[in-house]
């Protein structure tokens, strides 16, 4: 019977070769089948000891060849690992790293979204004789080894609305969060709360969560992965991926969207993307790799299990201590890690006190700052790097005397005079009134108004000749080279409003490209955009030099991203510069959507978060147009993804500074800028026909199998669903953004 | 009462309609190759929002704009004469064969035995708020119409006037206009079924539905 | 000079004469018609002169692509926009001579159109050169304070003038067609209805600037016709005329020139002062900006004489024909019906001089044009829809009668009325040596005309013929 059980056992583990390989054959599998099928063909005529032998022997060779294979494996073999259906997964993580658990939040299929798990878990830890129980907060999405109504991890904005509430109920416990990756990617529905707007709830959160995060990546896929990931310490299962997309995903676009893209592509790219646990521990997106056993953890591997157990208290314990200084010993003991000792018996307590806490938010933020810094060109001299970096502390001072210290005693002052002010407006009140009757001069009824002749002017010559005559037509300052072509243009709108064609000259120029008839927006250049409405024409442009690079080495890109520039004139998708929009000084981030489509990458990240970091250091509200943004630069791969946390983590710190952050959508921006830096603001607004989003409809197609109705993304929809605050015609933004700065913002800010 | 039999039949004689497909505007034509016999599709999508068959483009002050087929049908005959040339509005460029489907054999048979009514004069209708807020709430058999009861506001050169309904009692089962096109006069509006022939008109549905036969 | 093809872009009897014009001139021209104007008077005399060939089926007047499009088909090189449609749609005009193919626009340059479009811009144009305008502001008002200032001025100036009962009109600046306007009689109330249409005008029109204006009762409505060739540098004024006799929707019904008749009317004021002061004023208002067509300037006359200039139209108005019938140029051969103020539209359109001074431009008679309507008179002069059977008028030398409806008798194919537009049916001008010969001749007229026809419901088809019979006899003057 043992036999029998342990032949199964190896057939079943060369079908999992088999499925891990895909198509290729192989010397070590050709032989572990040969092997195999002999093996089965002499058994019954084999005794029992010989069995047990030649079994013992198939095994050793099946340890001996798997250790080859593990070798050969490709980025996209791992895909297929971490896909595999006997992958470990959550359940197993839970009933064998933790002590005892509880599921909250649902149970299987009876969930909000089966596919997120979280749980309350705990971890015995000895403290000399007595045991205590550390609880965790357990979060991740569950794949059930295939289940359908797991989803396969792919997490509805519910399910991860669910999480988020959990966090909170950590915070407010005071208990770590250790959360497990286990996604391909969100499911890209905008049912409300909307996914992108979910995942950008998730990540400002969690950017200032005061309890330690670990995250163990094992499928990290791009925006779902992030929006439990941001975490103090992240981990990563040897034979995971962390990418901004799937390989096919890339494939798909690399292929142009239309045909089927061929395995042979796939592959290429998923070892392009640079998306295995060596590649991003390598660019410093994680902090440890967890060693599985070859070929990848399965459930049955019990030391991998116990493996993972003392990586994540380790990681735990590491966080504690490096904001809550433990005691000399044990500090040592836990940063030396000597893999006999076992962090289980060095107890370390996990409550943070009121001083770490704030600590730990600002170190969480420090990793993340420094992450993909060198992901993008800096083409400034040394020279200009040190002063930027002296102004930046010069400003610095300057700001915290001008706003914190001096203008304490202004306002004192400027209140004493208000009241001064008040009291004697209403002496004068309080005599004025019976003294004026009693003189009366306020006889209303009989008094026979007196016109003098230069009021009489005033109703009959012309008002303020030095206007002119002709009131000024509203002009642009900035034309649309579209303007100047002799065509005419059908508005999409036609088939419903009945709207006539539009003469370009008219629908460029003087309409700002809005159709007169129904109001749809006609997309605009960048530059209308910037010179209308941002002044750019008197603005002060900043980190200019900071430009897009191919980071990964991405093969192709580097004439792509030439090109873009030269078309451009460029330096990466996004412009930073400081401006006066009707006197308010405020700092403007741009991207710019003909820049590779307005991806964000490396570059574009850096000079968001430098732009906020202004915004901070100046006190002026700060603002970011999309012009349009097709998402994370996909050539980038975790270097892009990484800054949806990051830029997140900068404009919290802003907000948190009593800073007023405003995003303006525009044309198309959909995917992780929306699902982050853009997502997170309160005060998000669209221009008129845009489209807002987390995936196209072609992708959600795709990945859901759902079909969306045709206007699914106009922001109109985003509108009612709660995703953005208004709809701004184009030729009014500059007024509306102007009305928005001095009714809302920070109450550090200084623009009045 | 109705003989939805005989109906049939005579809409099985000639099971298609012809619709002629004109230019919206002028500006020159430009054909795309089809020929008489040519399949055509009609929009197509959950929403429609896949427009039809491309038939031909008519470019007007440097705009080309797609003429698509607006029913699935055959093509009748290409007026392949105008090919390159500036055509007023309105002109016929070809003619489709289009065979009626079950709902609009049914559409056809149901404006024969509904009581319609109709349009006294050309304007423009819309139905009063009340009715519409009912209409888009529970569709238009959630209505029932009475005698005079205020159905319609009627808008001619700019001025509104209320229209009230007359017939027979009973719930609108079909509504024949869009609201805010100009209807001529005559033209039906709206068909009621008086409640007593609701199970007739059922029959009538399920006859068609298992009777009729569509054609490509 | 060189011949023309004019692309006509209009319909009904304005067409009608600018294509009789065309012929006059020996220029080409090209018809366009819609389907539901097939029957048009304008489609059957151009079917007449030009054959089939200068007809173009179009979906829509109102689609400049449509205009363009048949222009370049029909080698047009100039574009007539009549009056309605693209008359003053400045866009258009710029359009038409700046597209790659440019044709003339036969109205003045479209930066006047622009410019003398807006009335705010108009009144801020007249006080530059010292032309009178309605007191109150010139610009949109934005504050509080300044507004209730400039309300209560007008009351005291009202009250110097001795106006037993003060009005003050408030309307939004961006507004139109009736829409966010209110009259205030007494001061303490200004504040509330300022805001009000403030809010208004912030809501609906996305601009919170709001007009404020002496409000003027029972006023004359009077009109120069000027004529100024391109460049500008010279126009001339063909008299006045008064279009007080207005429909409930401030229609023109009848339109009189000269504007007053001082010769056989009692006025309380100087009404030869008055038509002297705004011909003169009109004219030189014309020279200073540079007009450069037909235009009428468009003035209100008090009760005391004070006249204010409104508005300017920048096109050629229906009732241009009772000023042409009242003038004479020196040394021309015009005929019995006297200027042709169409033709010479054309003319100064196509870049010829003027060819004569104020001094050759002489008025002679009255001349009274009335618009023949398909409406009720008793019943706010709603449109009546239906169709003609009968159709006629007696023809005199001093009559002339412009219409798109054929001459129909009993039994003849009933002419539909189009009901996508207004239902205009007929002008007709009667000229008379004095004010009562005209209106004797006026009476004449409407009462020889024959107008028969069916509602859309089946009862009679009502006109405003005897509304226009009884205000002759009654009142065109106030």
């Amino acid at each position: 019977m043992d036999i029998d059980k342990r032949t199964q056992e190896l057939a079943a583990r060369l079908t999992y070769i088999r499925d891990i390989f895909g198509q290729r054959e192989n010397a070590s599998m050709a032989m572990l089948r040969t092997r195999l099928e002999e093996f089965l063909e002499q058994a019954p005529h084999l005794g029992m000891r010989e069995l047990s032998r030649q079994v013992g022997m198939l095994e050793e060779l099946f340890v001996l060849l798997e250790g080859k294979l593990e070798s050969e494996l490709t980025p996209m073999d791992r895909v297929r690992i971490v896909r595999h259906p006997q992958r470990i997964c959550l359940k197993d993580i839970l009933e064998n790293v933790y002590d005892n658990y509880t599921e909250i939040g649902g149970q299987d299929e009876w969930s909000i979204d089966p596919g997120m798990l979280i749980a309350r878990a705990t971890i015995a830890r000895r403290m000399g004789k007595k045991t205590v129980h550390q609880s965790v907060m357990v979060i991740g999405q569950e794949k059930g080894h295939g289940q359908e109504f797991r989803n396969a991890g792919s997490i509805k904005p519910w399910g991860n609305a669910n999480a988020l509430y959990y966090m909170r109920v950590a915070e407010i416990e005071n208990i770590p969060i250790h959360s497990y990756v286990f996604t391909p990617g969100a499911f890209p529905v905008e049912d409300y709360p909307g996914a992108a707007q979910q995942i950008s709830k998730n990540l400002y959160v969690m950017a200032g969560l005061k309890v330690p995060i670990i995250s163990v990546f094992s499928e990290g896929g791009s925006g779902g992965a992030e929006a439990i990931a941001l975490a103090d310490k992240r981990l990563m299962l040897s034979h995971g991926y962390y990418s901004v997309i799937s390989p096919e995903g890339a494939a798909a676009i690399e292929g142009g969207l239309k045909d089927k893209a061929t395995p042979e592509l796939i592959e290429r790219c998923a070892s392009r993307l640079r998306i295995t646990a060596a590649d991003n521990l390598e660019l410093g997106f994680i902090d440890r790799v967890i060693q599985e056993p070859p070929l990848g953890a399965r459930p049955e591997h019990y030391d991998f299990f116990r493996q993972l157990r003392r990586e994540v208290i380790r990681a735990t314990d590491e966080v504690v201590d490096s904001v809550d200084g433990l005691g000399p010993l044990r500090g040592m003991a836990i940063r030396r890690q000597a893999k006999a000792a076992d962090p289980q018996d060095i107890f370390v307590r996990w409550s943070l006190g009121g001083g770490a806490r704030t600590k730990l938010v600002d170190r969480r933020f420090e990793k993340f700052r420094a992450m993909s810094r060198t992901a993008c060109r800096d083409n400034r001299s040394l020279g200009a790097r040190i002063y930027s970096g002296l102004e930046g502390m010069l400003w610095s001072a300057h700001s915290t005397l001008r706003h914190d210290f001096l203008a304490r005693y202004k306002r004192h002052l400027l209140h004493m005079l208000e009241a001064l002010e008040a009291e004697l407006r209403a002496l004068r009140q309080g005599v004025g009134g019976p003294l004026g009757k009693f003189l009366g001069l306020g006889d209303g009824q009989q008094r026979r108004l007196e016109v003098p002749p230069e009021a009489l002017e005033r109703l009959t010559l012309l008002s303020c000749p030095e206007e002119g005559a002709c009131r000024l037509e509203d002009t642009w300052v900035y034309v649309s080279p579209k303007s100047r072509e002799d065509r005419t243009l059908t508005c999409p709108n036609t088939p419903t409003h009945g709207c006539l064609d539009l003469w370009g000259p008219d629908l460029f120029g003087e309409f700002a490209g809005v159709c007169s008839h129904c109001g749809h927006h006609f997309p605009m250049e960048f530059q209308w955009y910037l010179y209308n409405v941002f002044n750019f024409a008197q603005a002060y442009e900043f980190n200019s030099e900071l430009e897009s690079s191919n980071p990964l080495g991405y093969e192709g890109f580097d004439l792509k991203l030439e090109q873009a520039k030269r078309q451009t004139g460029l330096g990466s998708a996004c412009i930073t510069f400081e401006t006066h929009i009707e006197g308010v000084t405020t700092v403007v981030a741009v991207l710019v959507s003909p820049f590779r489509g307005g991806t964000v990458g490396a570059a574009e990240g850096e000079k968001i978060i430098r732009a906020a970091e202004r915004a901070m250091l100046k006190r002026t509200p700060f603002i970011l147009y999309s012009h349009g943004t097709a998402g994370i630069r996909i050539q980038e791969g975790t270097c892009g993804v990484i800054q949806m946390p990051r830029v997140t983590m900068a404009v919290r710190r802003y907000i948190e500074a009593g800073g007023l952050y405003l995003v303006l959508y525009d044309t198309n921006s959909f995917a992780g800028p929306v699902a982050s830096f853009l997502g997170c603001s309160a005060y998000q607004f669209a221009v008129r026909s845009s489209n807002i989003g987390f995936a196209g409809p072609g992708v959600i197609r795709e990945t859901t199998g759902v079909e969306v109705p045709p206007k699914y993304h106009r922001a109109f929809s985003a509108l009612s669903r709660g995703h953005i605050q208004g709809i701004w015609d184009r030729r009014e933004i500059k007024k509306n953004l102007h009305q928005a700065l001095l009714t809302m913002g920070g109450k550090n800010l200084y623009y009045r | 009462m109705l003989n939805v039999k005989e109906m049939l039949e005579e809409l099985n004689a000639s099971p298609y309609e012809e619709i002629e497909i004109r230019t919206p505007h002028t500006g020159v034509v430009e054909f795309v190759g089809l020929a008489p016999g040519d399949r055509v599709n009609g929009p197509s999508g959950k929403w429609l929002e896949r427009p039809g068959t491309l038939l031909a483009n008519l470019t007007r002050e440097k705009n080309k704009k797609p003429i698509c087929a607006t029913q699935k049908g055959q093509v009748m005959d290409i007026r392949a004469e105008l090919e390159g040339r500036f055509v007023e509005a309105g002109e016929r460029l070809l003619t489709i064969r289009h065979f009626l489907s079950k709902e609009e054999v049914l559409g056809r048979i149901l404006k024969k035995a509904l009581h319609l009514f109709c349009a006294p004069e050309r304007a423009k209708y819309y139905f009063v708020p009340e009715i519409d807020a009912k209409i888009k709430a529970g569709g238009e058999q959630s209505v029932k119409v009475r005698e005079g009861l205020d159905m319609f506001i009627v808008s001619r050169m700019k001025r509104e006037t209320p229209l009230s309904y007359s017939g027979p009692e009973g719930i609108i089962y079909a509504v024949y206009f869009q609201q805010g096109d100009n209807v001529d006069g005559g033209q039906p509006l709206i068909g009621v079924c008086p409640e007593s022939q609701l199970t007739l008109i059922q029959d009538v549905v399920s006859r068609v539905q298992g009777e009729w036969e569509e054609r490509d | 000079m060189a011949r023309h093809t004019l692309l006509i872009a209009n319909r009904g009897e304005i067409a009608m004469r600018i294509l009789r014009a065309c012929v006059t001139l020996g220029h080409d021209f090209v018809c366009v018609y819609t389907t539901a104007d097939a029957q048009s008077g304008h489609v059957r005399l151009a079917r007449e002169l030009g054959g089939p060939d200068r007809l173009f089926r179009i979906n829509s007047y109102q689609d400049p692509s449509e205009i363009l499009a048949v222009a370049d088909a029909s080698q047009a090189t100039a574009v007539h926009p009549g009056y309605g449609f693209f008359a003053e749609d400045f866009r258009f005009a710029r359009r038409v001579v700046e597209r790659q193919r440019p044709l003339i626009f036969i109205g003045p340059s479209w930066t006047l159109v622009r410019d003398l479009g807006d009335k705010i811009n108009t009144k801020r144009i007249a006080r530059a050169h010292s032309v009178p305008t309605i007191p109150g502001s010139d610009r949109p008002i934005y504050d509080e304070m300044e507004a209730v200032e400039l309300a209560q001025t007008i009351f005291a100036f009202q009250q110097d003038q001795g106006i037993a009962e003060g009005c003050v009109l408030v309307k939004a600046s961006a507004g139109g067609g009736g829409m966010g306007i209110e009259e205030v009689y007494d001061l303490d109330k200004f504040r509330s209805v300022y805001r009000r249409i403030r809010n208004y005008a912030k809501r609906n029109l996305s601009d919170e600037g709001v007009l404020i204006e002496q409000r003027i009762f029972d006023f004359n409505h009077l009109e120069v016709q000027v004529l100024a060739e391109r460049g500008g540098k010279n126009a001339v004024h063909l008299g006045t005329r008064n279009c007080s006799v207005q429909s409930l929707g401030r229609q023109k019904r009848i339109e009189v020139a000269p504007g007053f008749d001082p010769a056989s009317l009692t006025y309380a004021f100087d009404a030869a002062g008055v038509l002297d002061a705004i011909t003169r004023h009109s004219v030189n208002m014309s020279l200073q900006v540079g007009y450069d067509n037909v235009g009428t300037w468009e003035w209100i006359v008090t009760p005391r004489g004070e006249p204010f200039l409104m508005e300017v139209n920048t096109r050629i108005q229906v009732e241009n024909g009772v000023s042409g019938v009242t003038s004479r140029i020196q040394g021309r051969a015009d005929g019995a019906d006297g200027v042709d103020v169409i033709a010479e539209q054309i003319r100064l359109g196509l870049g010829e001089p003027l060819g004569y001074t104020q001094q050759n431009v002489s008025t002679t008679g009255v001349g009274i044009e009335y618009r023949i309507l398909a409406e009720d008179p008793l019943d706010r002069f709603t449109p009546c829809l239906g169709r003609i059977e009968a159709f006629g008028w007696v023809a005199e030398p001093w009559l002339q009668v412009f219409t798109q409806v054929p001459t129909l008798q009993l039994g003849d194919e009933p002419y539909e009325i189009p009901m996508d537009f207004d239902p205009n049916l007929a002008l007709g001008i009667v000229w008379g040596q004095s004010l009562d010969e005209a209106r004797a001749r006026g009476v004449e007229f409407l009462g020889g005309l024959v107008l028969q026809g069916t509602d859309t419901r089946g009862e009679p088809l009502r006109t405003n013929v005897d509304f226009l019979k009884n205000r002759t006899q009654t009142l065109l003057h106030f």
